[in-house]
């Protein structure tokens, strides 16, 4: 296992890099750059050579992408080149932890709500139960967060006001640098954007849960479980439902990689601090280290988020092994 | 089932019922002596804090309350003011002398005591240093060019630091127009007479700045515990992307007159989400920094007895315009151009689609602005009244061969992304269509590529006939306008207008010591512009759309963007803790 995880790690370098250099060539391939406008105005040449020569941009391509590399290398990410005075080193360090306890909540809230709800959905296929937790399933789903986030902000936040309609409650600094203090302002602030953004991954993860289920409990072993007289109970959760969370769990790594790094919608409708605005204001405002910053941010999460996956199969399926 | 599996249960739901009670358990209420605190939000987190690096509202925003400028933009007239210094002009226009107040402290704020320091008093030398850091190359100043009128600045800005000596540096910075006579007296040599200059040296970039701490500290001496500043307020907290909060600073020379004690502003980047949270009484204001009335919510808002009240419409120094490629068939007809411009009703936009009270616009600088002929009628008078108008755009297309626009190729209308740009664009089509008989193509295209499209050398076949766009003041000048924007030499100049008349006119005009003659130059220059040749059809001239809770009892705004005086800000405390039931 060991051996199969340093491999893994060291494949994942060469691939790293790769995406550094096919990011760095498709960012540099789209008209315009950091320091065309402000506002709604163009600045002179004099101005934009100043502010180019200032960050290198002025440097051949190549010679550019290597101080990028070499800077990287000693953990150096680059100055942000809209946010003056400010690294991509400061921005992950400041940003990334909130989208972290965002995303963090908001799995689990969907695999705590999801698979309990897939799990009696399957059991009782096509009575009442399976069809109330297919609707919610299906709403969820079919409610896309820049739908629900203004409902909740508009009836939970300022009509009812039982919650507040906005902003992150976190006080900082974080435990380990990214883990909040449980005060009840944190709580308070975290539920509505929890629910927004865990309501659709707790219907996705219902109703594949569901579905993974039905396959497994008509297997031979599950036949030959119930021949052997045990409880539905025990069959149901030590052989059926630890198999049939394989799939669910391929679909949490990925998308625990996604949430954690930043959900654009969600923390912009609560002004929620998170990394999510960087993934689109950097492109627009074409803050070159800032996209490479958080695509590698992103990109590290989701090799990390595969490999634990990987891991879990083992776990899972005792059928499983890592050469 | 499993005990393992049923413990990570458990647990789950131990965590969620946690959540759920932590949560309702009641939020700490603020205590009487909490000082006079006004709640704003900042619409995105302030770029800088460098008074030589800022280029947006916001960003000014937060300069104006925390460093001083050697004058001031007056509130209501817009015109330049004394602030750290009165000023003297010499007679043939070239030397300014400003002679400072010797009372401004530069201050520091204490982050582990939460306390305010004197520092030193704010003298001539640091006028000298910032408006020399703001020219200087390395500094990278995105503004640095509206200090060129400085001797010697443009020079120094413009020259490249790699390719020459410390020595040679040195002497070019040495070399800039901008002197300290004695600790408290500025002078200023211009390369020419320029009437507006005391509204520039109001600008952020041109603020006295704290050498000793900018050296100590780098590009981090904005950051609280590091800042040295001198304005009315001081910077105490400021969390990226999360939160700025500002505290009065006892030293500032007027402190006396500042009645509101403490500011926050929780970064809000959704204007729904913003006004949310005003309705809900975190908010006090929906305003610079931050958003105004977001515009699905303007006819509610309006209907709404109580609302309504707290709306209120400023003027904001921006006209919004639509550009005519005037080298693109068949735009390069002024007949076309005028017909389309002619054809477009401003008052049916802002009845029905803007709904912010804005101003139909006839000419491209706005009222407010210094030399701005909105008063006189024989400027495109068409562009006003519909009625007219449409007569007109008939008649303009139809000499220009194309009546009822028959035989008129396929053109394009260009905007970049933006929900408000696509309605406006939308009306106008519509208004094309109805008024000229045309169909045009609407076309979108990001931000910064379509500003790369337009610049006056990019293809023209790449370009639209039409495109959008809105200029707002850097300083209250026709010079600023007319004079920058649409010579032949500039940048901005997208619609390709190459006219001699025009840039002899504003060159004129910017040395011209005679302000009467210096009116009628930009008078005749917009004639030109828009009268004569249609280049530009301006559209309307920017309102604010803002709302203010009834306890702020005075909210002075300045028509020129981020100059909001925060200091002259009343807040009735009692009434704002009685509406929010904290008494």
């Amino acid at each position: 296992m060991l051996r199969y995880i340093v491999r893994r790690l060291l494949v994942s370098i060469p691939v790293l890099i790769a995406l550094t250099f096919v990011v760095f060539a498709l960012m540099r391939a789209i008209p315009g750059g950091p320091f065309d406008f402000v506002g709604d105005k163009s600045l002179p040449a004099s101005v934009v050579a100043n502010l180019e020569r200032k960050y290198h941009l002025d440097e051949p391509l190549l010679k550019q992408y290597g101080r990028y590399l070499w800077d990287l290398l000693h953990l150096d990410m680059g100055p942000s080149m809209r946010e003056r005075g400010r690294m991509v080193n400061d921005i992950v360090r400041d940003n990334f932890p909130v989208s972290f306890q965002l995303g963090a909540m908001s799995v689990a809230l969907a695999v705590v709500m999801g698979i309990p709800l897939g799990i009696l959905a399957a059991l009782k296929q096509n009575s009442w139960i399976d069809y109330l937790a297919t609707f919610i399933a299906v709403i969820g789903v079919a409610i896309p967060a820049l739908v629900l986030a203004p409902f909740l902000i508009w009836i939970v936040g300022v009509r009812l006001g039982w919650l507040p309609a906005a902003l992150w409650g976190a006080e900082r600094p974080f435990y380990l640098g990214f883990i909040p203090k449980p005060t009840p302002d944190f709580f308070r602030h975290a539920i509505l954007p929890v629910v927004t953004l865990g309501t659709g991954f707790t219907a996705a993860i219902g109703r594949l849960t569901r579905a993974a289920l039905l396959q497994v409990i008509r297997e031979d072993y599950i036949r030959t479980a119930r021949a052997k007289g045990l409880r539905e109970r025990a069959v149901v959760v030590r052989h059926a439902l630890k198999n049939s969370l394989i799939p669910v769990v391929t679909v949490i790594g990925p998308l625990f990689a996604a949430v954690v790094t930043g959900t654009f919608v969600v923390e912009q409708m609560f002004a929620i601090p998170g990394m999510g605005k960087y993934y689109v204001t950097a492109i627009s405002q074409r803050d070159y280290p800032v996209i490479m910053g958080v695509t590698l941010i992103y990109a590290v999460l989701l090799v990390a988020a595969n490999l634990l996956v990987d891991m879990t199969y083992a776990w899972l399926d005792p059928r499983i092994r890592y050469q | 089932m499993s005990s393992k599996l049923r413990w990570v249960w458990v647990l789950g739901v131990i965590v969620l019922v946690a959540m759920v009670v932590v949560a309702c358990a009641p939020a700490a209420a603020p205590t009487a002596e909490e000082p006079i605190t006004l709640d704003l939000h900042f619409g995105t987190d302030p770029p800088t804090l460098d008074p030589a690096l800022g280029s947006d509202t916001t960003s000014i925003w937060a300069d104006e309350q925390l460093y001083l400028a050697l004058t001031d933009l007056d509130d209501v007239t817009v015109e330049a003011i004394p602030e750290l210094a009165t000023w003297e002009v010499s007679a043939d226009g070239l030397v300014y002398t400003f002679s400072m107040r010797d009372d401004a402290k530069w201050v520091h704020y204490d982050i582990r005591i939460d306390t305010v320091e004197e520092v030193g008093p704010v003298t001539a030398h640091d006028v000298v240093y910032g408006t020399k850091r703001t020219l200087d190359p390395r500094t990278g100043s995105p503004y640095a060019y509206v200090l060129y009128l400085i001797e010697g600045g443009e020079d120094l800005n413009t020259a490249d630091p790699d390719e020459l000596s410390e020595e040679e540096l040195q002497a070019l910075i040495d070399g800039v127009g901008i002197k300290a006579l004695d600790d408290y007296t500025v002078e200023v040599t211009l390369t020419q007479s320029a009437a507006f200059f005391p509204a520039v040296a109001s600008m952020w970039v041109m603020r006295p700045m704290p050498q000793a701490t900018i050296e100590e500290f780098g590009e981090d001496w904005v950051m609280p515990g590091n800042l040295v500043s001198n304005g009315p307020y001081v910077l105490t907290e400021w969390s990226h992307g999360a939160m700025l909060r500002f505290k009065k600073n006892p030293y500032y020379y007027d402190a006396d007159q500042v009645q509101i004690e403490a500011i926050n502003g929780p970064v809000i980047m959704e204007t729904s989400t913003a006004f949310a949270l005003y309705e809900a009484g975190e908010l006090d204001i929906m305003a610079d920094p931050g958003w105004g009335v977001p515009l699905p919510d303007m006819d509610r808002v309006r209907a709404d007895p109580a609302l309504s009240k707290e709306l209120s419409i400023e003027p904001r120094l921006c006209t919004y315009y639509y550009g005519f490629v005037t080298t693109k068939p068949p735009f390069d007809n002024v007949l076309v151009r005028k017909a389309f411009a002619a054809a477009i009703d401003s008052q049916a936009l802002i009845d029905n689609v803007l709904k912010g009270g804005q101003l139909p616009a006839h000419t491209f600088a706005c009222p407010g602005i210094w030399g701005a002929p909105v008063d006189d009628m024989t400027i495109a008078p068409y562009l006003l009244d519909i009625a007219e108008g449409k007569a007109k755009a008939q008649e303009f297309l139809a000499e220009a061969g194309y009546p009822n626009c028959e035989g008129f190729p396929e053109v394009i209308l260009m905007h970049n992304i933006s929900e408000g740009h696509a309605l406006i664009a939308q009306a106008i089509q519509e208004m094309w269509r109805e008024n000229l008989g045309c169909t045009v193509k609407i076309e979108t295209m990001e931000w910064s590529a379509y500003l790369n499209m337009l610049l006056p050398d990019s293809p023209d076949e790449d370009k639209p006939q039409i495109y959008r766009l809105g200029w707002c003041a850097d300083y209250p000048d026709e010079a600023n306008w007319v004079g920058d924007v649409f010579n032949s030499k500039s940048t901005q100049n997208y619609a390709k207008f190459f006219n001699d008349e025009f840039d002899a006119a504003v060159e004129e005009a910017l040395g011209e010591q005679d302000l009467e003659k210096r009116a009628a130059l930009y008078n005749r220059a917009e004639h030109l512009l828009i009268d004569e040749n249609m280049a530009i059809a301006p559209i309307y001239y920017y309102t604010r759309v803002n709302m203010f809770k009834p306890y702020l009892t005075e909210h002075p705004v300045n028509p020129a963007g981020g100059t909001v005086h925060m200091d002259k800000w009343v807040l009735d405390w009692e009434a704002k803790k009685a509406a929010l039931g904290l008494e």
